[in-house]
C-alpha cells in the first residue's frame, strides 16, 4: 500500500494500515522499567501520580539546586538577567523541587474539587432562595455588614490573590509553581464568592446594592480596613522576594488577620444575626485556607525549615520576616476592631470578652502552627492586648 | 431604601415569586473590572517598554469556579477515553514504532513549552493592569498547568502501556543530552519568560500559540492517528480547546498597547524577532518529527506550513491585527524558503548524532525515499544517497563500528550551532538557507546561521551567551557523555537511543559506542 494516507484514515481501525503497523511492532516490549520518573525520590513510599505528572517538568540547570539540566539560559532578560536564578530569593534550599502539595493535587484533581463546589453552590443557593431563608437576616447585619464590610473584605482577598503573580513567574520549582497558582486562584475565588453572595442578596432583597462602589470606598478610604489595605498592598507590590511574598501572605497575614475576619467575625457571628448564607461561602474559604496552609507549611516548614544544609539559616530568616510582618498584621487587626461599633451588641457573642476570646483562639492557633515550628518567640497575650486597644 | 422596608420587600418578593434563584458566572464577572484599586506602589515587577491600558476587557468572562467546572468536564471525557476503551483495546501497542518514538520527543518538548507558559502568563498577569485582562492571563496560567500535566500523561501512558517505555519514562532526565534540547529551550522556555513582558507575550501567544500551535497540536493529531496513535489526539485536541482563549489573550495584549506610542516604534520589530525565533526551530523540527518520525504520511510538511503559517497566520491572523499597525513579519519570506529544505537538513544532522537522543530514529525506507523524491524533487541526490551510503556502511548495526557523524568528519563538513537559536547546521552540506557567520566578542567566537538571529545578537549579545553542546562536551568521549546523562536503559548498558526501529535489529550498547572512540570537538576552535 502507499504510505501517504489521507482522508482521515486511522491506523487503529483501518485494517490495511493496522496490518502494516502490527507487523512492525516488537513482539515483546523493549523496556521493562515502565514507571515514569522512576529515578526520582518520592515523598511517600511510592511515586504517586501527582509526582509523575508534575515533578521535574521544570527544565532548570543543576546550579539551581534540584535541577537536572545543565548550562546557561538560552535567552535572558534585556541586560542579561537570567530566566530563573538563585538570587530571586533570600531563602536557600538544597532542592527547590522538593515541595509537595500534601493533597497531591495535580490540575485535574484540583479543578474536579472546585467544580463540585461550584455545582453544590448553585444547588444550595436555589434551595436557600426558595426556602425564604433570607427573611431572617438581621437588617443591620445584612445591609451594613454584608453590604459594605464583607464587600470590602473582598478587596483583601483580591489583593492577596494578585500577590501570587510574580511568585508564579519567579519561583524556582515546578511543584512550587503549580501550588502557588492554585492557592492564588483560591484567593480570587474568595473575592468572587463574596461578590456572588452580594449579587445573590441583591436578587432576593430589593434595594440591596450589588455594586462594588460602597465596599471599595470602605476599603480605600475607610478606617476599619486601613491597616489591612496597607499590608496587602505591600505584600502584593512592594515585595520582590517570592518566598517573602508567600511567607508574609500565608504564614503571617492570612492566618492571623484573614482567619480572624473570616472565622471569628463573619462565620461565628453571622448565625447570631440570622444569617446562614455567609457561613456557606466562608466555609468554602476556610476549606481553601486549610488546603493552602498544608501547602505553605510544606514549603516553609517541611522543606525550607528542615533543609539539611540550610534549615537553620532559613528558620532565622523566617523569624526576621516574622519580625517585619507581624506588627503590621497586628495593626491591621487593631484597625478592624472598629467594626464592632457598627453592629448591635449581643451579650456573650460580640461583647469585649467574646472578642478577646476569639483573638486568643486565633493567636494561639497561629503560635502553635506557625510560630513554634520556626522557634519564633511571641507573647500572644501582649498581641491580643494591642489589638483590643482598637475597640471603640 | 430604609432597612426595614428592604426586609418587607424581600418578604413580599418571595411571596410573589418563590422560584429558586442562583448566581451565574457572568453576573459575578461583570464586577471584576472594579476589583482593583489605585495605590502608589501599584506597578508591575516586570518592565515593559509598552503601556498596557487600564480598561482592557476580556471576552470569555470566566470566574474561578466556572473555569474549574468547564475544565473538569473536559478532563472526565479525556481521561475516561484513555483509561477505559483505549486501554482495553491495547491501543498503545497498536501504534507504529516510529511514531511511538516521536511521541517521546513531541510530548515531552511540548510539556516544556506548556510548563514555561505557566511562568510566562504569571508574568503577564503581573504586567496587566486591567483586572479582566489579568483574569484572562490567570485562566491561562491554570490551563498551562493542565497542559503540562496532560503532556506528561501521554509519556506516562506510553511508558506504562506501550511497546518501548525507555525515553517515555525518563525524558525529563535524558532530554538534555542531545542537540535538539537547547534550541527547544530557546523557543519554548526562555523565549516565553525572559524579556520585556509584551515581547514575551508576542513570542508565546501571538506567534507560539497563534502560529505554531495549529501545526503542532492539530496536525500532530492527524499524523498520530494515521500511525495508529489515538492517545495523542484524545489529549492534544482537549488541550487545543483551551488555546482559543490563549490566542485571544495574545490579541488582547496587542489591543491593550495599540494606543501606546511605543507600539508604533517597536511592535513590528518585536513581532519580527519573535516570529523568526519561533520559526527557526519549529519549521525544521516539526517537519522532521512528522515526516521522518512516522511511517504513514499525511501530507508534505511544506504544504502544511504554507497553509497554516504563511496563509492563515501571516495572512489572515496578522491581517486582523492590521488595524493596530501590525504588519506581516519581514522575515516571513526567508522562513518560507526554509520550510522546504530545513527539516531535511536537520534530520541529516539529528540522525548523525543519534546516540545523544532519548528516542530511536530510523533511516528512510525505500518507499519513503520515493515519497520524499516525489514531494521534494532533488531529495535523493542530496540526502537519499547519503543515507544509502550510511546504511551500506552498517550504521544500524552495533558491530559495524560506524557512526554517521564520522561521515561528516571524513568529508570535512563541520556542524556548527547557531548561538541565538541553538539549532545545529552544516553550512557546507545543506539545501536550506543556512550560511555560516562567525563573530568574536569578549574573546569568544560565536557562529550564526542567518541574518535575523545575527542581528538580534549584535544588538544585545548579553542575552544570548549560552554555551552549546560542542563547547560543553569538548574533549569528552561520546559514551561517557551518554552515561553521565543517563542515556541507558534499565539493564544499565543498552542505549535508550537507537539508529533503527526494526523489531529484529540488534540494539547498541555503551560499549559499542566506546569502541568507536568518538570525541567531541568544538568546530569554532578550528576556525
Ligand atoms: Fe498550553
Ligand atoms: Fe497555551
Amino acid at each position: 500500500m502507499t504510505i501517504e494516507v489521507n482522508g482521515g484514515r486511522r491506523g487503529l481501525t483501518d485494517p490495511e494500515i493496522a496490518a502494516v503497523i502490527m507487523a512492525a511492532v516488537p513482539d515483546k516490549p523493549l523496556e521493562t522499567q515502565r514507571k515514569m520518573n522512576y529515578f526520582m525520590k518520592p515523598r511517600g513510599k511510592r511515586i504517586n501520580e501527582y509526582e509523575v505528572l508534575c515533578c521535574y517538568s521544570q527544565p532548570t540547570p543543576d546550579w539551581i539546586p534540584g535541577g537536572l539540566d545543565w548550562g546557561d539560559w538560552t535567552q535572558k532578560f534585556h541586560g542579561g538577567r537570567p530566566s530563573w536564578s538563585n538570587e530571586s530569593t533570600e531563602m536557600r534550599s538544597s532542592d527547590w523541587l522538593a515541595h509537595r502539595d500534601p493533597a497531591f493535587r495535580w490540575h485535574a484533581l484540583y479543578v474536579k474539587d472546585k467544580a463540585e463546589e461550584w455545582r453544590y453552590t448553585d444547588r444550595f443557593l436555589k434551595a436557600y432562595s426558595a426556602d425564604g431563608h433570607v427573611r431572617s437576616i438581621d437588617p443591620v447585619w445584612r445591609d451594613e455588614v454584608l453590604g459594605d464590610y464583607l464587600g470590602a473584605f473582598g478587596f483583601y482577598e483580591y489583593g492577596l490573590f494578585n500577590s501570587h503573580s510574580s511568585v508564579v513567574r519567579d519561583c524556582l520549582g515546578d511543584t512550587l509553581r503549580m501550588s502557588s497558582a492554585m492557592i492564588g486562584l483560591d484567593k480570587v475565588d474568595n473575592a468572587q464568592m463574596i461578590q456572588a453572595e452580594r449579587t445573590f442578596l441583591s436578587k432576593l432583597v430589593p434595594g440591596f446594592p450589588e455594586s462594588t462602589d460602597i465596599p471599595k470606598q470602605e476599603w480605600t478610604k475607610g478606617t476599619i480596613f486601613k491597616g489591612a489595605r496597607e499590608l496587602v498592598q505591600d505584600i502584593w507590590q512592594a515585595t520582590y522576594d517570592w518566598n517573602e511574598i508567600l511567607f508574609s501572605g500565608h504564614m503571617i497575614c492570612d492566618p492571623i488577620f484573614g482567619q480572624f475576619v473570616r472565622r471569628e467575625f463573619f462565620m461565628r457571628l453571622s448565625s447570631y444575626y440570622g444569617d446562614n448564607l455567609t457561613p456557606f461561602f466562608i466555609n468554602q474559604m476556610q476549606l481553601y485556607f486549610s488546603q493552602t496552609k498544608g501547602i505553605t507549611t510544606d514549603m516553609f516548614h517541611t522543606c525550607l525549615g528542615a533543609d539539611v544544609e540550610f534549615g537553620d539559616y532559613n528558620n532565622r530568616l523566617m523569624r526576621a520576616w516574622a519580625n517585619k510582618w507581624l506588627p503590621r498584621t497586628v495593626n491591621a487587626l487593631k484597625d478592624f476592631m472598629a467594626i464592632y461599633a457598627t453592629i448591635p451588641e449581643i451579650k456573650g457573642v460580640s461583647d469585649k470578652a467574646a472578642i478577646e476570646a476569639a483573638l486568643v483562639r486565633v493567636f494561639a492557633d497561629w503560635k502553635r502552627d506557625f510560630a513554634d515550628p520556626i522557634n519564633y518567640k511571641v507573647d500572644t497575650a501582649a498581641l491580643v492586648k494591642t489589638v483590643l486597644s482598637g475597640l471603640k | 431604601m430604609a432597612i426595614s422596608t428592604a426586609t418587607k420587600a424581600a418578604t413580599d418578593a418571595l411571596a410573589a415569586n418563590p422560584a429558586p434563584v442562583s448566581v451565574g458566572a457572568q453576573e459575578v464577572h461583570r464586577w471584576m473590572q472594579s476589583f482593583t484599586w489605585d495605590f502608589d506602589k501599584n506597578r508591575t515587577k516586570y518592565s515593559t517598554k509598552y503601556k498596557m491600558a487600564n480598561d482592557t476587557k476580556e471576552q470569555f468572562k470566566l470566574i474561578a469556579k466556572e473555569y474549574a467546572r468547564m475544565e473538569s468536564v473536559k478532563d472526565e471525557r479525556q481521561f475516561g477515553s484513555l483509561q477505559d476503551v483505549l486501554t482495553r483495546v491495547d491501543a498503545a501497542n497498536r501504534v507504529h514504532p516510529k511514531w511511538n518514538e516521536s511521541m517521546k520527543v513531541i510530548s515531552n518538548f511540548l510539556e516544556v513549552g506548556e510548563y514555561n507558559a505557566i511562568a510566562a502568563t504569571g508574568m503577564l498577569w503581573d504586567s496587566a493592569t486591567a483586572p479582566e485582562q489579568k483574569n484572562g492571563y490567570l485562566g491561562q496560567v491554570l490551563d498551562e498547568i493542565r497542559h503540562t500535566n496532560q503532556c506528561a500523561y501521554i509519556n506516562y501512558y506510553f511508558a506504562k502501556q506501550g511497546q518501548d517505555a525507555a525515553g517515555h519514562n525518563d525524558a525529563r532526565r535524558t532530554r538534555a543530552i542531545g542537540p535538539l534540547w537547547k534550541g527547544m529551550k530557546r523557543v519554548f522556555s526562555d523565549g516565553f519568560i525572559s524579556g520585556d513582558a509584551v515581547e514575551c507575550s508576542i513570542n508565546l501567544q501571538l506567534v507560539g500559540e497563534a502560529c505554531f500551535t495549529n501545526p503542532l497540536i492539530v496536525a500532530v493529531t492527524e499524523w498520530a492517528s494515521a500511525n495508529g496513535d489515538e492517545m495523542t489526539p484524545t489529549v492534544f485536541l482537549s488541550i487545543e480547546t483551551d488555546e482559543l482563549r490563549h490566542m485571544a489573550n495574545g490579541y488582547q495584549t496587542v489591543v491593550s498597547i495599540a494606543n501606546d506610542e511605543a507600539a508604533s516604534k517597536y511592535l513590528n520589530t518585536d513581532l519580527n524577532n519573535a516570529f523568526w525565533t519561533q520559526q527557526k526551530y519549529f519549521t525544521p523540527v516539526l517537519g522532521m518529527m512528522f515526516e521522518y518520525g512516522s511511517h504513514f504520511k499525511v501530507e508534505p510538511w511544506v504544504k502544511t506550513w504554507n497553509r497554516w503559517v504563511y496563509e492563515d497566520w501571516g495572512g489572515i491572523w496578522i491581517g486582523r491585527l492590521g488595524k493596530y499597525g501590525v504588519e506581516s513579519p519581514r522575515s516571513l519570506r526567508d522562513a518560507k524558503k526554509d520550510a522546504y529544505w530545513a527539516h531535511h537538513d536537520l534530520f541529516l544532522i539529528a540522525y548523525a548524532l543519534w546516540p545523544t537522543g532519548f528516542f530511536r530514529l530510523s533511516l528512510p525506507t525505500q518507499e519513503e525515499a520515493e515519497w520524499y523524491e516525489a514531494n521534494y524533487p532533488g531529495w535523493y541526490d542530496m540526502y537519499g544517497k547519503v543515507y544509502d551510503e550510511w546504511r551500506a556502511r552498517g550504521c544500524e548495526d552495533p558491530s559495524s563500528g560506524f557512526l554517521p557523524i564520522q561521515w561528516f568528519i571524513e568529508n570535512n563538513h563541520p556542524i556548527y550551532i547557531d548561538r541565538v537559536s541553538q539549532v545545529p547546521f552544516c553550512p557546507s552540506y545543506c539545501k536550506g538557507e543556512s550560511t555560516l557567520r562567525v563573530l568574536e566578542f569578549n574573546g569568544k567566537k560565536h557562529s550564526f546561521s542567518d541574518q535575523w538571529g545575527e542581528r538580534m545578537w549584535l544588538s544585545e549579545p548579553e542575552r544570548y551567551e549560552c554555551q552549546n553542546i560542542f563547547e560543553q562536551y569538548e574533549g569528552r568521549e561520546l559514551s561517557d557523555v551518554i552515561a553521565e546523562g543517563f542515556g541507558v536503559r534499565s539493564d544499565g548498558k543498552t542505549l535508550i537511543s537507537q539508529p533503527h526501529t526494526n523489531k529484529d535489529g540488534k540494539l547498541w550498547t555503551l560499549d559499542d559506542i566506546k569502541r568507536i572512540n568518538c570525541v567531541f570537538s568544538d568546530p569554532l576552535k578550528a576556525l
